[in-house]
């Protein structure tokens, strides 16, 4: 039976590096009912197909891309697609989501996933073109930086509409936190999926189509689709996406800093003092040209800026996130603005995740603090805190992997290994992940966030804004009356637990419909009715209109990711923080003298997810619920199963 | 008196709704190829262009096309005659303004029709980029405004004129 539902492209390529082999295939109809696309899809892809045995950097290890159900047709936001692999950088189940406009356009040119392996004798890049598949010759762009590769590209195909995932001389060069580069200036940045491209031989993705999409019934989709996005305009977020249109991600540094939680010195504190002088106006006034948007966008939070003159002129090119300004900024107590963002875009040309790279600076800083680096490791480079010279050098010589950039390009876990004595200490990492731009020890749901990412230390998979930013009426609505006093309470551990798997359960179908964290996380607009009301008419699947079957597909999407990390050996054990976070009480500023009680937040978490409190494994039960047979018998012959007479 | 859509480049951050919002009205699927108004970019010279079709007082591709397929309608607006339509993409050649494409999937000409009064992409845009004015000196002069970004893009004209 040919592919049912509507709003898919209705093809996924399978591609053989080794061989050279390309396989067009219908989309499964199972994959789309059980997963809806995007994250749950690639899950149950690299569940089947890799595993403990699969080394991240060897051709038997899968790279998936793929889009979703909302990715290009008219969604607010609908720009966005995802990747997945074994990490590199972690080991684990590792993902990166990325907007812009390719993901889109890999469904106009017919395909909804590109499933990778093997690994190609020499560079190659895959077009994708109205339906047909192509790997070609990509000797002339091996080595070149992310935006000479796109032009040149573009320049190749005479085609101004093609749309570009590339990697760049770091992914090349498998430094572990190597990022697919989407388009100008996006990056699917997290853990190192560039390196899997590098490994592979493979310099990028392509695709440039005139396939269109349907909606099953296009007068029902249009109708829920325009009550959804209504919600955007809803005056309760107009403060929120004013900030967003006005400043980008850029407005938090200063949001953030307010609550004591910027990551400052390698995460020592979480107030930086110099937090104006790299904030929201700076950039605005300084530097900021225009406003840009992905696919589909009517929050627009990205933006263009360009430095005119002096050491660090650059651009027009698009401006760092809250996220790099924290890395290299603050993280760095580098309160040099002009550098921040150089060093964004250096990262971005280089094709290098802008916060792994940054915090492991940050990491190399502190060690030369302490005296654990000196100058005859890092070849007579000074790592004083803030010091910019040696800061752009040590990003040039990461992604070349020279000197001491060859240790740090394997971020700040293996690094702290190679280097050995206390190093391990000021490596701020879950599972091998650096933390991005939150301290738990000023909110605490960010701890159990970070403890329990399946990627990582890191905010995307389930960080909360319901009581950061104080959003009383939604807290109410989805966790009822009782709990919203507590709820409310940024340092209080308490229904935490039951909070962040919601959270982790919303953002698992966010990141397989596919759509942003904006407008989900923050404003939090959307919510799992969304679904209800979207998916249907667009898909044709009148199950999904049972909000039921919503919730369920993704708490099966979380645990089948949760699953694949279980294979690999991961339970309670790993599922924590660094011991800076965990115990070191915040030293100063709002949110001094606080820190996170995980346990607390831990027992509550799995409680609700299902799980055996003790090891964080799955009951079987739980599995069975979910209709995840299978995984249960596989974990349960691993000894990856809950014990049976657990409570 | 005719309409003209008046674009003001200073408020198009690039998002390609209008694309969607015109291939859906006009063929019920989302496809950017078969819109009506296409955003061109370059991103190095920070340039994102909507082309759309000027509605011309002495349109290039009216006379260019060999069976007359283009046309003035009632109110005034360039359309395309698909039945007379030959795919010949001579129209295509002559508009100097990116106005006219082909459609990938009937090979026939497209371009702007203005939705018989109502364009679609004019209700789409989130950001107030484009607007519906008629061609009188208002309209004329919005449009010529619209375009002051990428003029000082490529330093036609200077900075903060």
């Amino acid at each position: 039976m040919p592919f049912p539902y509507k709003g898919y492209a209705g093809y996924y390529l399978e591609v053989d590096l080794t061989k050279g082999n390309l396989y067009k295939r219908e989309m499964e109809k199972e994959w789309a009912r059980r997963y809806l696309g995007g994250t749950g899809i690639a899950a149950q892809i690299l569940w089947e197909r890799t595993g403990p045995q699969t080394e991240p950097l060897s051709p038997e290890n899968v790279l998936v891309a793929a889009t979703g159900p909302l990715t290009g047709v008219m969604f607010s936001p609908s720009g966005r697609m995802m990747f997945a692999s074994r990490g590199p950088l972690t080991g684990i189940w590792a993902e990166s989501h990325v907007g812009g406009f390719f993901g889109p356009e890999m469904k106009y040119a017919g395909f909804d996933v590109v499933i990778i392996h093997g690994r190609s004798s020499k560079p190659v890049y895959l077009y994708l073109c109205d339906g047909k598949a192509e790997l070609r010759n990509a000797s002339d762009l091996w080595g070149r930086e992310t935006d000479t590769t796109i032009q040149m590209i573009r320049e190749e195909h005479k085609d101004p509409s093609i749309e570009t995932a590339v990697i760049g001389p770091a992914g090349e060069n498998q430094v572990l936190f190597g990022c697919i580069s989407v388009d100008a200036h996006r990056s699917a940045g997290r853990t190192g999926l560039g390196a899997v491209m590098g490994f592979k031989n493979l310099k990028g993705i392509v695709a440039s189509g005139s396939f269109g999409l349907e909606a099953y019934n296009t007068e029902a989709y249009l109708k829920a689709n325009e009550q959804e996005t209504a919600k955007l305009k809803d005056p309760l977020w107009k403060e929120s996406i004013a900030s967003l249109k006005d400043y980008g991600t850029t407005g938090l540094v200063t949001m953030i800093n307010e609550i004591g939680r910027l990551p400052t010195k390698n995460h020592w504190t979480g107030f930086y003092e110099e937090a104006e002088q790299i904030g929201p106006e700076a950039i605005s006034r300084g530097y900021r040209i225009a406003e840009e948007a992905c696919y589909g966008c009517s929050i627009g939070c990205k933006y263009v800026y360009r430095i005119k003159e002096g050491r660090f002129a650059i651009g027009p090119v698009g401006g760092p996130e809250y996220e790099t300004i924290m890395a290299f900024g603050s993280n760095c107590l580098n309160s040099n603005l002009q550098s921040i963002l150089y060093l964004g875009t250096r990262c971005d040309r280089l094709g290098m995740d802008t916060i792994s790279c940054g915090k492991t600076i940050g990491f190399a800083m502190e060690l030369w603090e302490k005296g654990i680096l000196t100058s005859k490791d890092t070849g007579g480079l000074d790592l004083t805190w803030g010091n910019v010279d040696s800061m752009v050098k040590l990003v040039e010589m990461i992604s070349k992997k020279e000197g001491i950039g060859a240790i740090l390009s394997q971020g700040t876990r293996l690094a702290a290994e190679k280097i050995g004595g206390d190093a391990a200490t000021y490596a701020i990492h879950s599972k091998g992940l650096e933390a991005s731009g939150q301290d738990p020890r000023a909110h605490q749901s960010v701890g159990l966030t970070y403890a329990t990412n399946v990627r990582g230390a890191d905010h995307l998979r389930s960080l909360s804004s319901l009581e950061e930013l104080g959003y009383p009426d939604v807290i109410i609505k989805r966790f009822g009356k009782d709990k919203f006093k507590e709820i409310m309470k940024i340092t209080s551990p308490i229904h935490k637990g039951e909070v962040i798997k919601d959270i982790e359960d919303l953002y698992a179908l966010v990141d397989s419909a596919v759509i942003c964290k904006y407008g989900t996380m923050w404003p939090p607009v959307y919510y799992f009715d969304t679904f209800v009301n979207v998916i249907p008419p667009l898909t044709g699947m009148a199950e999904w209109g049972d909000p039921r079957i919503v919730r369920e597909a993704a708490e099966r999407i979380c645990h089948l990711r949760r699953a694949y990390n279980h294979r690999l050996g991961i339970t309670r054990k790993q599922e924590t923080l660094p011991k800076r976070l965990l115990s070191d009480p915040m030293p100063t500023g709002p949110a001094k003298g606080g820190f996170p009680q995980l346990d607390y937040m831990l027992d509550e978490y799995y409680k609700f997810r299902g799980c055996d409190t003790k090891t964080g494994l799955p009951k079987k039960e739980t599995l069975i619920r979910l209709d995840m047979g299978p995984v249960a018998k596989e974990l349960e012959a691993r000894k990856m199963l809950a014990p049976a007479q657990s409570a | 008196m005719s309409n003209i859509l008046v674009i003001d480049l200073g408020l198009c951050t690039g998002c390609r709704n209008c694309e969607l919002a015109c291939s859906q009205k006009h063929t019920s699927t989302f496809n950017p190829r078969r819109s009506r108004i296409q955003v061109l970019k370059d991103e190095s010279r920070n340039v994102i262009l909507p082309l759309v079709c000027l509605h011309c007082e002495v349109p290039l591709c009216a006379g260019a096309c060999p069976t007359s397929a283009i046309i003035k309608d009632d109110a005034g607006t360039l359309v395309v005659d698909t039945k007379k339509c030959v795919g010949c993409s001579d129209c295509v050649t002559a508009c100097v303004y990116g106005g006219v494409v082909l459609d990938p999937m009937t090979q026939r000409a497209i371009k702007c029709d203005l939705c018989s009064g109502d364009p679609a992409c004019v209700k789409a845009c989130q950001y107030g980029a484009i607007t519906m004015l008629p061609r009188e000196l208002r309209g004329l002069r919005g449009r010529y405004e619209g375009t002051k970004r990428v003029l000082q893009s490529y330093l036609l004209i200077e900075e903060g004129t």
